[in-house]
C-alpha cells in the first residue's frame, strides 16, 4: 500500500488539497479508479460544491461502493474535508426540493442544516478563521496547541450530530457549530486544513501519519 | 467567534505586481507576487486577492501560472480576478489554485453569469468587486472596466443586487481613495455592512493603523490592504499586533500563538 488518494467525484478545485499533501512529503492521486482506493494508505474525500451534486456524481461512479469497502470494511485511515465531511451524514437540507432532503453517505447519525445567524451582524456564509474549541482529543490534533486551533472556514450549512460522542470539536458562530467529527479510522473537518497555513499542514501531516 | 480578516491586495499587469493612485495615476512597480506572496504568508495574513488589472488571453496564461505556482508553497484562501466573463473563466481560475474567483465589469453587463457561476461553482466561490467613485457631493456610482466605464448603478443597491444574484461575498471599492492612504470611505462601509447579509471586504485608502481598525470598526469584515504594505513599514505583523492589542477580533499572531 502507498500513496494517497483523493476521491475525485468531478469537483474542479482539488489542486490545494494535493499540493498540501505533497508539501507533507507525501505521494497524492486524484482518483475515481477502484484499484487506486485499493492500494492507497490513505484516503481524503475532498469538497467544494452542493450536496445534491456531489451526491449524484458519487453514485454514478461507484465511490459510494468503494468507500464503504475501502474505508468502513477494511479500515482506512480517512479524511472528509467541508462538503466532504457534510456528505457522511444522513441528509442534507442544501438546495433541497420541494422540502425533500438529500440522501447523504449516513455514515454518522447526523443532518446537514443550513446555519441561520442569530444576529444579524452574523454574516453567511460564515467565511474566515475561527477558533476550534476540542470536545476531546485526537491524533489528527496531534502536536497542535488549544491556542492555536485556528482554522478556515467558508460554508453556508452544518452539520449537526445526534451522538455527541463523535464530535471532536465546535466553533462558535453565533451557535456551536461543529468543525470536527470522528469516529474509528474516518476523521472530518467542516473547515480547509488545506487552506489553514501551518496549522492546517500540520494536520494533514498528523492525519497522513494516522495508523489507526 | 470569526476573526475580522486582514488581505492583502495585488494587482497584476502583465504579470507584475503593480499600484497605482486611483487607479490610473503614478504606476509603481511593486516587485514578483509569488515571492511577495510567500512573504506575506509567513507574516501570517489571513488572505489573498490577485487581481489581473489589464486581462488579455495573453495575461490570462500568466496569472494562472502564478495562482499555480503560490498554491505549491502557500496554503491559504486566494480570490483571483480581472477580466472574468465565462464559466470557462472561473473553472480554469479555480482548477489554477483560485478558492474565489471575483466578477467585477460582466456580472454588470449580464448579471445572469453571476446566478450561473455561483450555481455552477457554489456560492461561496463567486466574489463580486464593486469599484465606485463620488459623482457629486452626495452620489457615488459604480465604475467598470477598470474604472474606465461609467454605469448608472448605485452601489449600495447593486451590491445588494448582486447578493440576490447569490455572490457569496463583496469587494467594495472606493475609486477616489484607492492609492491616496488618505483612509477607508468609512459612510459607505457603515452603509454596506448593514445591509449586506454576506461578508463585506472594504479596499481603498488604507494608510495607517487606525484606518484599518475605523473600516473594521464600520462593519467590515474584512480590509483590503495594498499601498501600505508595499510602500511603508506597517507591514502585515505590525497591524495584526496592534489590532489585536487594541481589542479588535483579529488572529492572534503566530508568534504569539506558539
Amino acid at each position: 500500500m502507498s500513496g494517497v488518494a483523493i476521491v475525485d467525484y468531478g469537483i474542479n478545485n482539488v489542486r490545494s488539497v494535493k499540493n498540501a499533501v505533497e508539501y507533507c512529503g507525501f505521494d497524492p492521486v486524484v482518483t475515481h479508479d477502484a484499484d487506486a482506493i485499493a492500494d492507497a494508505s490513505h484516503v481524503i474525500l475532498p469538497g467544494v460544491g452542493a450536496f445534491g451534486d456531489a451526491m449524484s456524481n458519487i453514485r454514478a461512479r461507484g465511490i459510494d461502493e468503494m468507500l464503504e469497502r475501502h474505508v468502513r470494511e477494511k479500515g482506512k485511515p480517512f479524511l472528509a474535508v467541508c462538503l466532504g465531511m457534510q456528505l457522511l451524514a444522513n441528509t442534507s437540507e442544501e438546495h433541497a426540493d420541494d422540502g425533500v432532503a438529500h440522501r447523504g453517505l449516513g455514515w454518522f447519525d447526523a443532518d446537514v442544516l443550513r446555519l441561520i445567524p442569530n444576529d444579524p451582524a452574523l454574516k453567511i456564509p460564515h467565511m474566515g478563521w475561527n477558533i476550534v474549541a476540542k470536545e476531546r482529543n485526537h491524533p489528527i490534533l496531534a502536536n497542535i496547541r488549544e491556542s492555536n486551533l485556528a482554522f478556515y472556514f467558508v460554508h453556508s450549512f452544518a452539520m449537526r450530530c445526534r451522538d455527541a460522542g463523535d464530535v471532536v470539536g465546535f466553533v462558535q458562530y453565533g451557535q456551536p457549530v461543529t468543525a470536527i467529527i470522528a469516529r474509528d479510522n474516518i476523521a472530518a473537518t467542516q473547515f480547509h486544513p488545506e487552506k489553514s497555513q501551518d496549522t492546517g499542514i500540520e494536520l494533514m501531516g498528523n492525519f497522513l501519519r494516522w495508523n489507526p | 467567534m470569526l476573526k475580522k480578516r486582514l488581505i492583502p491586495k495585488f494587482l497584476l499587469r502583465d504579470g507584475r505586481l503593480v499600484k497605482y493612485v486611483r487607479f490610473f495615476e503614478n504606476e509603481r512597480a511593486a516587485g514578483n507576487p509569488v515571492t511577495t506572496a510567500k512573504v506575506y504568508n509567513d507574516y501570517g495574513v489571513d488572505e489573498l486577492i490577485v487581481l489581473d488589472i489589464v486581462p488579455s488571453a495573453a495575461s490570462r496564461g500568466r496569472v494562472v501560472d502564478i495562482i499555480e505556482r503560490m498554491s505549491e508553497e502557500i496554503f491559504m484562501p486566494f480570490t483571483v480576478g480581472g477580466g472574468v466573463k465565462t464559466l470557462d473563466d472561473v473553472n480554469m481560475l479555480l482548477r489554477a489554485g483560485a478558492d474565489k474567483v471575483s466578477v467585477n465589469s460582466e456580472a454588470v453587463r449580464r448579471p445572469e453569469f453571476l446566478r450561473e457561476a455561483a450555481r455552477t461553482f457554489g456560492d461561496q466561490c463567486m466574489t463580486v468587486s464593486i469599484d465606485y467613485k463620488k459623482i457629486s457631493p452626495n452620489h457615488a456610482s459604480v465604475f467598470i472596466d477598470g474604472g474606465r466605464e461609467h454605469v448608472a448603478l448605485d452601489p449600495i443597491e447593486w451590491a445588494q443586487r448582486c447578493e440576490e444574484l447569490h455572490c457569496g461575498e463583496v469587494l467594495l471599492g472606493s475609486i477616489d481613495r484607492d492609492g491616496t492612504m488618505s483612509g477607508y470611505d468609512l459612510e459607505m462601509i457603515h452603509k454596506a455592512a448593514s445591509v449586506l447579509s454576506v461578508p463585506l471586504i472594504v479596499s481603498g485608502g488604507c494608510g495607517s493603523l487606525q484606518h484599518a481598525i475605523d473600516a473594521l470598526e464600520a462593519g467590515a469584515s474584512a480590509v483590503a490592504i495594498s499601498s501600505m504594505f508595499l510602500f511603508t513599514d506597517h507591514s502585515p505583523i505590525k497591524l495584526r499586533s496592534h489590532l489585536f492589542s487594541r481589542g479588535l477580533d483579529v488572529r492572534a499572531s503566530s508568534s504569539s500563538r506558539n
